[in-house]
């Protein structure tokens, strides 16, 4: 009977070594042990011991502080191990809002994988350190931007008063008098936006300029006009701490993307809602023609850089950004990660967006063509062409605006073409309100120089002509681009109901008298190297042949 | 009960029991009874009286882009709502087979749990499911599209509007 | 060590008193003194609660490690490793679903042994899965459901459905994408019955499928009902179910006569010098319950001759078996974390969705017909299993392992047809597909009826009534089917474990798999 004494034995040896591995690994060999027991501080060595953040109406149980014990509350910054360093100056106390709100990974880890999030099934991998203010965007989403070349003059005209001369913004200038010896040195205004600057700075400036005790100033400070007073103030609004990432909006919204892209309910859809892009799980994503790293950020640039090589089947074009573009677009994406927080913890502008309807961005209309219209029709209207796809129509041509009354354009933009790739923007589909459609309009006036054309004829359908005569002409001349039926192979289409509906004769007629120079429409009233001359009774013909389509509809 | 035969009884025979011990009888009964009583009751207890499942009607705006025979998806439903000309139709998208999400392609619906397929029209193509995938009550009220996935309606009937 | 007390004063009684009060404490636990000769062991076996389940001596055929290679014991081991561990996950656990899985990441991070007593709990819910699927092969090749212990195969029969069930409900508490989609899954079979009267047209007045859901749900979602209710099944219902079986599983076998041994046990072990009996002579006649009830014990005709005191031979043995089940579990949880993937998620399947191991060879069926396979042949399997008893009233060859008419040639040859015919239909139904692919319009009722699972199962019904008539013996049939229904299930699992992925799609290896 001794055979079972001996599996007693050995059994029971063999528990006790694993049990006694257990412990060790429990009680020394864990990762923060080692690091919290290399930090020293002021008070003598860290103690060794789980520390974490808890913010219950965050939903946060944050143990990063674990590692990095310098953040910890109440934790001095130590020594002896380089995340014994404190957290940099933010406008938010980790030790209230804890880490993972703005920087994601997993919270509730205390292992550096775990908790950077790199690793299977956690769904919120850390926002790399270079696209870090993306965090930003979990509570701040309606940071509110200029237009992009509104930021750029705003920016250029710091730089030519020379502001930067006494003033610091985001970490450069204010390197006159270091130290701000003589009291020339102004305040620092990289987070104006953020706290507030006086509305009156530019009187005082100059109050300061006339007193004959400042010296310097009289030469340094002199009147600045109006208009750039209000590009240096939009410029200072933006300056909420988060450069970058004001960037990186500043330049996606003048890039045309939410023409086919919601974001918040508002934007065309034509591609996917990117309002919580930036908190899309990595393992769920597709990374077989990806090169580098997994991650949310690199198969975002990948993505933007080229979408149907990363997403086969993608109808997004490939629209041969800049590096530049790329990342600044990745950044802005991964900052789109609106989470439901209470409302107690929301920033005055996302309440202001969500009670009082105010815009995130800028409602000249310059900016709402390059937020909604610069992917496709070109950043300044030219059109664009790409493969696989029907040119998308020149808006900014100035044969075309000569063409259409501000009426039809503001419906083509309400509705958009269903069943095409124009979206409707109208305030029920894509957000836009009736005074921000104007605007765009407007804009595309004033760019190409073109007023609203005259009525030829008192009522929108007056052209009389022979269907049949018009559908000979229209075979010969137009279907080759347009297509047979009007369907629009390589051209607008033409048997569109909403075109139908909303394009009057007038448009018609005139858009085939006159072409569009710079596109491939040729005018019909002009002479030719490759068709002739049509008089007004055969263009009225082709346009008594395209309203046939509509009857059939 | 005293024994009225004069033999001895063996400590090893049965105890002689009364043929009719009435009260033996109904104690015992009633005993039976009122066990299988509350038993009844407390079987009663786990089945719930009304489900704690969310509201089963929801309403939908449907994209103008939204292309005929294209699925829309709304956020956190099981629902796949369409449109083409004759009109608007839902289609759930739980598997008959074991209530996976089947996913909506281009020319119908797979399951990811056990590879059933469905026609566009929720039919079986292969694998397990045993029974198409029903067709939701649909109203179009204003705008929005009306979806109550309690109703199931013969498949095939879609709502103009 | 007491010594009489002093009588001179009340004072000195009463300080001796208090200087002797361990000993005495000692002396009124044990009655009898130490355990230090073979009878005061006796006595201290048969004088406790607990031990006393044990008889008081054991045969030493009981204790060849080849009579029961310990699987009973290693079960009983993994399921008080299971008891144990879970109660101290409960000091953490909370049973409400967000919490449940913040509460599973805290005992993975920060718990003190959180982690480690986390994949203990896994780990022997495993081993004791196997543990009860070994023990029940052991006693069916040993022939040990034999009379008198056919009501003892019964109740080990509701213990091994108890202990799946105990792993099913256990799999869902964490919360996470693998829980989640694994119980749908299951509260679907559940409600699989409807395949039936769906396709006969009386769901609308009698719907046990959609009752059994409902029940098991709390819900017609798997939401936070279902996770309290899968909890109290899971630490209270079943627990309790199992102890109490294992209760009268363990009384059942000290009152049905001990291990099943072969009539000529005695013979077969060699000689022992310190063996010696206790009696002269094997009692002819003993009578249940000191003589008061008539009939004869399983004792009759049994002499004491080749037993060992159960203290300390037996305890030994079962300390022995217990720390081996201890060791195992350790290891394994130290080489292996217990899985916990994202947060549940109910409007994004698990591809593929994989209920645990031991329900893979069912999930393969139920790929076939969710009814057939989650519920028609476990019930078949169940009942058959549990007829055995009742169909092989023979006595030859009891207790020896593979006894029986063809013996060890016999369970050889089933195994091979039994392999065969699984590999056959798999094979078939992998390459060619099964009804619905060649007939899309055909009845569900028809495929419910014919699918490999019932084909299967009509396959090894059919070999094992041949080999009855042929070897003219039960036993022989039964021989047949257990072993074809061993083989059906590992084969089955083997695919569905390791061959299937997403879209339940055949893949001859996990590396295989498309990535998303």
């Amino acid at each position: 009977m001794n055979k079972n004494k001996h599996l007693l034995l050995w059994s029971s040896l063999g528990a006790l070594c694993l049990l006694v591995g257990a412990a060790v690994q429990e009680n020394f060999l864990k990762e923060w042990r080692g690091i919290q027991a290399s930090i020293q501080t002021d008070a003598g060595p860290a103690d060794v011991r789980l520390r974490q953040i808890v913010a219950p109406k965050l939903g946060v149980t944050d143990r990063c502080v674990t590692c990095h014990v310098g953040m910890a509350p109440g934790e001095q910054e130590g020594s002896g191990h380089p995340l014994a360093a404190a957290h940099g100056p933010v406008g938010h106390d980790p030790a209230e809002f804890g880490c993972t709100v703005c920087h994601g990974g997993q919270g509730r880890a205390t292992e550096k994988a775990d908790a950077h999030g790199d690793v299977r099934f956690w769904p919120a991998p850390m926002i790399p350190t270079r696209y870090a203010y993306a965090g930003c965007g979990s509570c701040h989403t309606h940071i509110r931007v200029p237009g992009q070349s509104e930021l750029e003059r705003g920016r250029s005209l710091l730089e030519r008063y020379d502001c930067l001369a006494c003033h610091r913004v985001d970490g450069r200038g204010g390197t006159l008098r270091p130290g701000g010896v003589g009291g020339m040195e102004g305040p620092d205004l990289s987070q104006a936006g953020a706290r507030g600057f006086d509305t009156r700075w530019h009187e005082k400036h100059l109050q300061f300029a006339g007193q004959p005790d400042k010296a310097g100033w009289q030469d340094a400070f002199t009147d600045i006009d109006t208009a750039e007073r209000d590009s240096i103030e939009a410029f200072l609004t933006s300056r909420v701490g988060a450069p970058r990432l004001v960037d990186a909006k500043a330049r996606f919204h003048s890039l045309g993307c939410r023409g086919c892209h919601k974001i918040g309910g508002i934007g065309g859809d034509d591609g996917p809602d990117l309002s919580r892009v930036g908190q899309r799980d990595p393992g769920q994503l597709d990374f077989t023609h990806v090169r580098g790293e997994h991650t949310l950020a690199n198969w975002l640039s990948e993505h933007t850089r080229d979408p149907a090589r990363v997403v086969s089947g993608s109808k997004m074009p490939k629209f041969g950004l800049s590096d530049d573009d790329v990342d600044l677009l990745t950044y802005y994406m991964l900052s789109l990660r609106r989470s439901d927080l209470p409302e107690a913890y929301w920033p005055k502008d996302r309440i202001q967006a969500s009670r009082f309807g105010q815009r995130e961005f800028s409602t000249d209309g310059a900016t709402l063509f390059g937020t909604f219209c610069a992917a496709c029709h070109g950043d300044a209207g030219q059109g664009r062409r790409f493969p696989g796809s029907p040119p998308m129509p020149a808006v900014g041509n100035a044969d075309f605006l000569a063409a259409a009354r501000d009426g039809f354009l503001e419906s083509t933009i309400w509705l958009g073409r269903p069943g095409r790739r124009m979206p409707a923007f109208g305030e029920d589909a894509g957000g836009l309100r009736r005074e921000e459609v104007q605007a765009i309009i407007a804009h595309l006036r004033r760019e190409a120089g073109v007023k609203e054309p005259d009525r030829l004829h008192p009522l929108p359908r007056w052209a009389s002509g022979d269907p049949d005569r018009g559908r000979s002409l229209y075979d010969r001349h137009c279907a080759g681009c347009h297509g047979a039926r009007g369907e629009g192979t390589d051209a607008p289409a033409l048997n569109h109901p909403l075109l139908q509906a909303t394009a009057s004769d007038d448009y018609f007629v005139e858009t085939i008298r006159r072409g569009r120079r710079g596109t491939p429409m040729e005018g019909f009233g002009q002479p030719s190297t490759i068709h002739p001359v049509l008089a007004l009774g055969d263009i009225e013909s082709i346009v008594a042949y395209l309203r046939t389509w509509e009857k059939r509809q | 009960m005293t024994p009225t035969t004069a033999t001895p009884r063996s400590r090893l025979d049965p105890e002689p029991v009364a043929r009719r011990d009435f009260l033996g009888i109904a104690s015992l009964a009633s005993f039976l009874a009122a066990m299988l009583f509350a038993g009844l009751g407390v079987l009663r207890l786990p089945k719930a009286a009304v489900l704690a499942s969310p509201a089963k009607k929801f309403s939908v705006a449907l994209p103008d882009s939204l292309a005929a025979g294209e699925a829309f998806v709304p956020p956190g439903r099981s629902v796949a709502v369409f449109r083409d000309q004759e009109g608007v139709y839902a289609v759930s998208l739980i598997c008959t087979h074991l209530g996976c999400i089947v996913k909506p392609g281009q020319s119908g619906f797979e399951c990811p749990c056990h590879g059933s397929q469905f026609a566009a029209d929720g039919s079986v193509l292969r694998g397990p499911a045993p029974k198409a995938l029903p067709w939701l009550a649909v109203s179009v009220r204003g705008g929005e599209c009306v979806v109550d996935e309690s109703a199931i309606i013969p498949a095939g009937t879609k709502v103009s509007g | 060590m007491s010594t009489t007390a002093p009588e001179n004063s009340p004072l000195r009684r009463f300080l001796h008193n208090l200087l002797q009060s361990p000993w005495h404490v000692r002396d009124a636990a044990l009655r009898s003194g130490l355990p230090t000769t073979d009878r005061t062991r006796s006595n201290f076996v048969f004088g406790n609660v607990f031990l006393h389940l044990h008889s008081v001596r054991t045969h030493r055929w009981s204790l060849r490690w080849s009579t029961t290679w310990g699987l009973g014991l290693a079960a009983t081991a993994a399921f008080l490793i299971a008891l144990v561990s879970g109660v101290l996950l409960m000091f953490y656990y909370k049973p409400y679903p967000e919490a449940a899985y913040d509460s599973i990441k805290d005992i993975h991070f920060v718990v003190p042994t959180g982690r480690f007593i986390r994949n203990i709990h896994r780990w022997s819910a495993n081993v004791m899965v196997v543990a009860v699927l070994l023990h029940m092969a052991r006693a069916f090749y040993t022939a040990a459901y034999r009379k008198p212990r056919e009501f003892n195969w019964l109740i080990g029969m509701g213990l091994l459905v108890v202990t799946l069930g105990l792993s099913f409900t256990g799999y869902l508490l964490p919360w996470d994408q693998l829980a989640y989609w694994a119980i749908t899954i299951g509260a679907n079979i559940a409600q699989s019955p409807r395949e039936v009267t769906d396709a006969v047209g009386i769901t609308e007045t009698f719907d046990p499928g959609g009752l059994q859901r409902e029940l098991l749900l709390g819900s017609d979602i798997v939401g936070e009902e279902a996770l309290i209710r899968f909890y109290v099944l899971h630490v209270m219902l079943l627990p309790l179910a199992l102890v109490s079986l294992l209760a009268v599983h363990f009384w059942r076998i000290r009152k049905d006569g001990g291990m099943t041994r072969p009539s000529d046990a005695d013979q077969r072990l060699a000689p022992k010098a310190d063996v010696y009996p206790v009696f002269t002579e094997a009692p002819q006649k003993t009578y249940q319950l000191a003589a008061i009830v008539k009939g004869a014990s399983p004792a009759v005709g049994r002499g004491p001759e080749n037993t060992v005191p159960s203290m300390p031979h037996l305890f030994y043995a079962e300390l022995g078996v217990l720390m081996l089940t201890v060791l195992v579990c350790l290891a394994l949880s130290m080489i292996s974390d217990a899985p916990l993937k994202e947060l549940a998620n109910p409007s994004v399947p698990e591809n593929p969705a994989k209920a645990p191991w031991y329900f893979l060879g069912l999930q393969e069926l139920v790929a076939y017909s969710a009814f057939m396979g989650g519920v028609g042949i476990p019930m078949i399997v169940v009942i058959g299993l549990g007829l055995i008893p009742f169909l092989d009233r023979e006595e030859a060859e009891t207790g020896a392992w593979f006894g029986g008419p063809g013996g060890l040639r016999l369970v050889a040859r089933s195994a091979v047809f039994g392999l065969a015919s699984v590999l056959g239909i798999e094979a078939f139904a992998i390459r060619f597909g099964w009804l619905r692919e060649w007939f899309p319009e055909i009845p569900q009722l028809v495929i419910t009826a014919v699918n490999p699972g019932t084909l299967l199962a009509a396959i090894y019904a059919a070999y094992s009534l041949w080999i009855v008539r042929r070897y003219g013996s039960a036993r022989a049939g039964a021989l047949a089917l257990f072993t074809c229904f061993l083989c059906g299930f590992v084969v089955l699992t083997v695919i569905g474990t390791h061959f299937r992925g997403p879209n339940w799609t055949f893949y001859w290896s996990p590396a295989d798999w498309p990535r998303h």
